[in-house]
């Protein structure tokens, strides 16, 4: 990239389980407190900001463009475009890395961007026959032709589609994620009880972190309608009372036979939402602004869907021909925690010349990602995945403990459904 | 003078009267309007081959309806039911027209607008937000006069007609359409072509009394005496459980529309026209017409004068997310206003986002909004426990403990992150102004903004500036009262400003009077009847006795042994920690949805009462007791200027404390019983009371003179 883009200041929603704390409020709610939260901080004029751009996944049918909606909700002028992108569950990087190049292409000085997620709202639908009969009742005009139309029904066409569950399976090859999770523990060799135990490090990890307050610095505490009698301050994913033990209990979900993926070594679906403030470097600079961090450059890689969660790899291995760096040049790496199997595989292929080989055409492994390196505050195992928000996430929580170690350059990646991979190089000033 | 009617004739037979009463922003029926009219109907009626006659507005909107500066100098019942008549009779010729009638509704049709338009036969209404009509003339103590009572409901059926004259309240052009009132709903921007279509396709001398076509539900409940009389005794309930009876008009109302609906309209008129005169010279009317001008007077009034440009406002900070910062940032949120609400904890907060949320589902509730509108306005709000986001605010109310101290520190925090341009308010509900600023770098920018409890239910705002307030900030604080659809009212920075110096004295009188073996639930009662909306130890509950006690102390330190806070007060709050409704342990107990008398304060209560002194005062005297000394303690506001005048203050008092409008304010009851008697009164009760009652000087010196607290020459 031909400048940095400064992350002037992020802040996100706490991350709560789907069907939980924040169940009534949907996408555009969750993106507009998170927005809105940003604006207060930063105290930055409304009217000077470009555009907004958001990443979503579950796209709201009664929110088209949730970006739209979210930017009103969050009070930012009518007169102010918005638009949503997608990129699965790296919408939330996509949002940050489309806000990147419109200010570096010159279309835009600053820009809001972020990503949100409702799990809890996406819809329960009627499936293809049910929809069927009542498109013919409708066009119906006379009573027997309502009779006809009405006869066709069975029960059977009740059951609904769970949209969920659909957006959760890759289309091209029929898997669902957990399926393509299972793949990469065998390929890898990774046994259910070392998932176990990197999915307890991920509890402990994260929760140590928000004991410590390191959590509370990019949380906006959200009072929790209908009633706001409530608030909700932190995470509720992290569990401090967590163990190998009760992790071994649960049963293989998308293999019960000879699986070894579990509710428990994956991540939860969850609600959330993310917003940062860029521009770039120089712009920052005359304005006087401190940002968090700087994107430096990013990269965005695709592979067989059945092996999405491997996308990391690919996608680092792109930037890092970019960048010229090498991973030992990153203090700091978060790589989203879709399933535990997923970020030990990559570990394992990042260590692997006859991977790089394989797959990347490169000589020798790209280097190791050491456990005290990566999600040094744990991971979407404990904290949650809201698949549209993450990757915001992902960029905050590297970025403030950056900030805290002193450290100069992060790494920020997750995998897609789908298959792709996404890559981030992040820095701050040291 | 310019004639108020303008006569245009066009090719097809067609004669449109244009009314545009001269030097007025809309048009006002006055008798020479009336007169105007009738000679334009007249030429309008000689017109060879008229076909069609089209009653218009060149104004923005149709007719307001009429001059109440005319119906205020009315003092004689005949007099009164002749002008009736007057309108009555012109009426009565546009209706016997011998051609089609129109009327072109667009902007307020109220009152005698709506009854020219009734007279017609034909009514086409705008899809204009402001095309509103309607018959407020109960809201005057009044009855439409000009033959409303008996053409609306022979239009629309005596439910709907009922609706709307008791309450009062107008429907748009919508709503008039589908209730028939109205024949059509026209585009505003395709007016023109409206009446063009409309009258295109009406037969020629379409004048026959039409028959409005009715449900069987309707045609049951209208159509026979047994249906009529279920209707109008719903209707009598319904008002007098919501007035208890106090306002006569409603009342007469119901009876002059059972006398009359099935009969024939002529009498129906004159009945009509004679129950209007008497209503009109009415105490109740009096005090309500007074009321109505006090409304203008203050609609018209910018604070203290001010030429600059003011301001914007539109996000604004509230600091104490209590019940009533809560509701602030409701009452902002609600019109459209950013809120950053500050609070010590997370969990302080979202009680007030949880208040706030309170406000909004009460709307919904009665389907003013919808869950939708809700969420974004809801929106409009964002919580904090630091002052992030409060240097981009252009106003900051603060709303935190009554408390010198805590208060300044405060100030001086939100001094330090706040933009140099900012105004700050304090809520505060006695604290001297000018004191609190003292410590202040910018007290040009200070004032006090006294919301009332509950901010979504009383009307009033005090503003009250220091001695260092900017004229600007006086100016600009009481706009944004006003863009809150709040009522502010300019007052000194005296202890307790305006209302609660005044209206403390009552409180602690009304405890007193429990010494002397009254029981509370009596006074309550007894206090209720006089019309005010809840008794002094129902407000207690609801105020929060804390509440009321720390005022009280504030005020006993301002004024000494007269305001001296009642020895009852002190031991219920700091002996027996009892709170009021919020902690569940006040004179009441809620029962589901009723509230009871607490059985814990009756044992309280008896063992503290000497029982030697039993119950021997009337009604009567708790009434003087409790009233008489709030005149007394009024007249000395007025007299140090505390309100611009008696008719501010009655109106400050009935919209913050809801004194009852029916009698048209403290001082105008003090007017209406004489102001020697009120003397008297109270000097008889200072020797057997106490000092507090010793009647004021201002008060004296008006007894001695004749004097009354409003003109009689000129307010009626």
């Amino acid at each position: 990239m031909k400048e940095r883009v400064a992350i002037v200041d992020g802040i996100r929603t706490p991350f709560c389980k789907a069907g939980g704390v924040l169940r009534a409020m949907a996408a555009d709610d969750l993106g507009a407190v998170a927005v809105k939260e940003l604006m207060a901080r930063t105290e930055f004029p409304p009217e000077q900001i470009d555009e907004l751009i958001f990443g979503n996944v579950a796209q709201p049918v009664e929110a088209a463009n949730v970006a739209r909606v979210l930017a009103l909700k969050a009070g930012l002028p009518t007169s102010l475009p918005a638009y949503t992108v997608h990129r699965n569950c790296a919408s939330g990087m996509e949002s940050i890395t489309t806000g990147a190049n419109k200010i570096l292409a010159g279309q835009a000085d600053v820009i809001v961007a972020g990503g949100t997620e409702s799990m809890s709202n996406i819809p329960l639908m009627y499936g293809r026959k049910m929809t069927e009969l009542f498109t013919g009742l409708f066009k119906a005009r006379t009573v027997g032709a309502r009779l006809k139309a009405m006869l066709g029904f069975r029960p059977s066409f009740l059951k609904p589609v769970v949209g969920l569950e659909k957006g959760l399976t890759d289309p091209i090859c029929g898997m669902m994620m957990g399926s393509t999770a299972e793949v990469l523990a065998r390929e890898f060799a990774i046994t259910r009880d070392e998932q176990d135990a990197f999915s307890l490090r991920s509890h402990q990890r994260a929760v140590a972190a928000i004991e410590g307050g390191r959590m509370a610095e990019e949380i906006v505490p959200v009072p929790v309608p209908p009633s706001y009698h409530m608030v909700q301050e932190r995470d509720d994913g992290p569990r401090a009372e967590q163990t190998m033990e009760a992790l071994a209990k649960l049963k293989p979900y998308f293999d019960r036979q000879t699986g070894t993926v579990t509710v428990g070594n994956s991540c939860p679906i969850t609600d959330g939402a993310g917003a940062v403030l860029i521009m770039a470097e120089s712009r920052a600079r005359e304005l006087g602004l401190h940002p968090l961090g700087y994107l430096v450059d990013y990269a965005y890689a695709a592979l067989d869907g059945q092996r999405m969660g491997l996308g990391p790899i690919y996608a680092t291995s792109r930037l890092l021909e970019r960048t010229g760096l090498t991973v030992d040049a990153f203090d700091l790496i978060e790589i989203n925690e879709a399933f535990a199997v997923q970020v030990m595989a990559n570990q394992r292929a990042f260590e692997s010349d006859a991977f790089s080989r394989t797959y990347l055409g490169r000589d020798r492994a790209l280097g190791a990602l050491d456990d005290d390196r990566l999600n040094v505050n744990g991971g979407a195992v404990a904290i949650g995945h809201p698949v549209g928000a993450t990757g915001t996430r992902l960029i905050i929580t590297l970025l403030h403990e950056m900030r805290r170690r002193n450290a100069h350059r992060g790494l920020a990646s997750l995998c897609v459904g789908g298959g792709q991979g996404a890559a981030l190089a992040l820095e701050v000033e040291s | 003078m310019n004639p108020s009617v303008r006569i245009e004739r066009s090719a097809e037979g067609i004669v449109t009267l244009w009314i545009d009463v001269p030097d007025k922003k809309v048009n006002i029926f006055n008798e020479a309007v009336i007169t105007e009219l009738g000679q334009a109907l007249d030429e309008a009626l000689a017109v060879p081959d008229l076909r069609a006659l089209v009653l218009r507005s060149s104004k923005s909107s149709f007719i307001a309806g009429a001059d109440i500066g005319i119906l205020r100098q009315l003092t004689d019942e005949n007099d009164a039911a002749a002008k009736a008549r007057l309108g009555q009779r012109l009426f009565e010729r546009i209706a016997a027209a011998p051609c089609a009638t129109l009327a072109v509704v667009h902007g307020a049709c109220l009152g005698g607008g709506l009854e020219l338009a009734l007279a017609c036969r034909f009514r086409i209404v705008s899809d204009h937000a402001s095309t509103q009509l309607g018959l407020p003339e109960v809201n005057l103590g009044i009855i439409p006069g000009w033959g409303g009572s008996q053409r609306l409901p022979r239009l629309v059926g005596l439910g709907q007609a009922m609706q709307m004259m008791l309450t009062g309240k107008s429907i748009d052009g919508k709503r008039a359409v589908r209730v028939g009132l109205a024949d059509r709903l026209v585009a505003t921007e395709f007016i023109e072509a409206g009446i063009q279509a409309f009258l295109a396709a009406i037969p020629a001398q379409s004048n026959a009394a039409r028959t409005p076509s009715r449900s069987l539900r309707e045609r049951l409940l209208d159509g026979t005496a047994v249906g009529r009389a279920i209707v109008l005794r719903a209707a009598k309930k319904s008002v007098l459980a919501k007035t208890a009876g106090v306002y006569p008009a409603a009342l007469a109302l119901i009876d002059l529309v059972e006398r009359t609906y099935a009969g024939p309209l002529d009498t129906g008129l004159e009945d009509e026209a004679r129950v209007f005169g008497q209503l009109a010279i009415s105490r109740v009317s009096k005090n309500l017409q007074q009321l109505f001008f006090t409304r203008e007077s203050l609609k018209g009034d910018p604070g203290l004068p001010y030429d600059g440009v003011l301001p914007p406002v539109d996000h604004v900070g509230v600091v104490g997310a209590g019940v009533m910062g809560g509701k602030i940032a409701w009452l902002m949120t609600h019109r459209d206003l950013d809120v950053r609400l500050k609070d010590i904890e997370w969990p302080a907060v979202a009680k007030g986002f949880a208040a706030a949320h309170d406000c909004y589902e009460q709307l919904v509730r009665v389907r003013r909004l919808k869950p939708e509108t809700v969420n974004v306005k809801m929106h409009r709000l964002s919580g904090t426990t630091n002052y992030s986001g409060f240097g981009s605010l252009d106003l900051v109310i603060e709303a935190i403990v009554e408390n010198l101290d805590v208060k300044r520190t405060v100030h001086c925090e939100l001094e330090g992150v706040m933009g140099d341009d900012a105004i700050l308010c304090s809520n505060t509900s006695s604290l001297s102004v000018s004191k609190m600023a003292g410590a202040l770098r910018r007290p040009g920018r200070f004032i006090g903004m006294h919301f009332f409890n509950p901010v979504n239910r009383m009307p009033l705002v005090e503003i009250i500036p220091g001695e260092h307030t900017d004229p600007a900030t006086v100016a600009t604080v009481y706009a944004l009262a006003k863009r809150l659809g709040k009522t502010p009212v300019v007052v000194k920075d005296c202890a307790g400003f305006l209302v609660n110096r005044v209206l403390l004295p009552y409180m602690n009188e009304s405890t007193r009077m429990l010494d002397d073996g009254v029981d509370y639930a009596r006074v309550d009662r007894v206090l209720r009847t006089f019309g005010l909306p809840m008794g002094p130890f129902e407000l207690a509950d609801e105020v929060g006795l804390d509440i009321g006690y720390t005022v009280s102390q504030v005020l006993e330190d301002a004024y000494g042994d007269r305001m001296a806070v009642a020895d009852l007060l002190q031991v219920l709050y700091k002996e027996k920690g009892v709170l009021g409704r919020k902690a569940g342990n006040g004179f009441y107990v809620r029962n589901g949805r009723t509230a009871v008398e607490n059985p814990e304060m009756r044992r309280i209560l008896s063992t503290l009462k000497t029982p030697s002194t039993p119950d021997e005062l009337s009604d009567a005297q708790i009434v003087d007791r409790a009233i008489l000394l709030m005149v007394n303690e009024a007249a000395r506001c007025l007299d140090e200027g505390v309100v611009a005048n008696a008719a501010y203050l009655d109106m400050a008092m009935i919209m913050g404390t809801g004194f009852p409008a029916f009698r048209g304010g403290l001082l105008r009851y003090a007017d209406t019983r004489g102001i020697a008697d009120v003397v008297e009164s109270l000097d008889i009760m200072s020797k057997r009371w106490g000092a507090q009652f010793t009647p004021a000087e201002p008060l004296k010196a008006m007894a001695a003179d004749g004097r009354k607290f409003y003109n009689p020459e000129t307010d009626g």
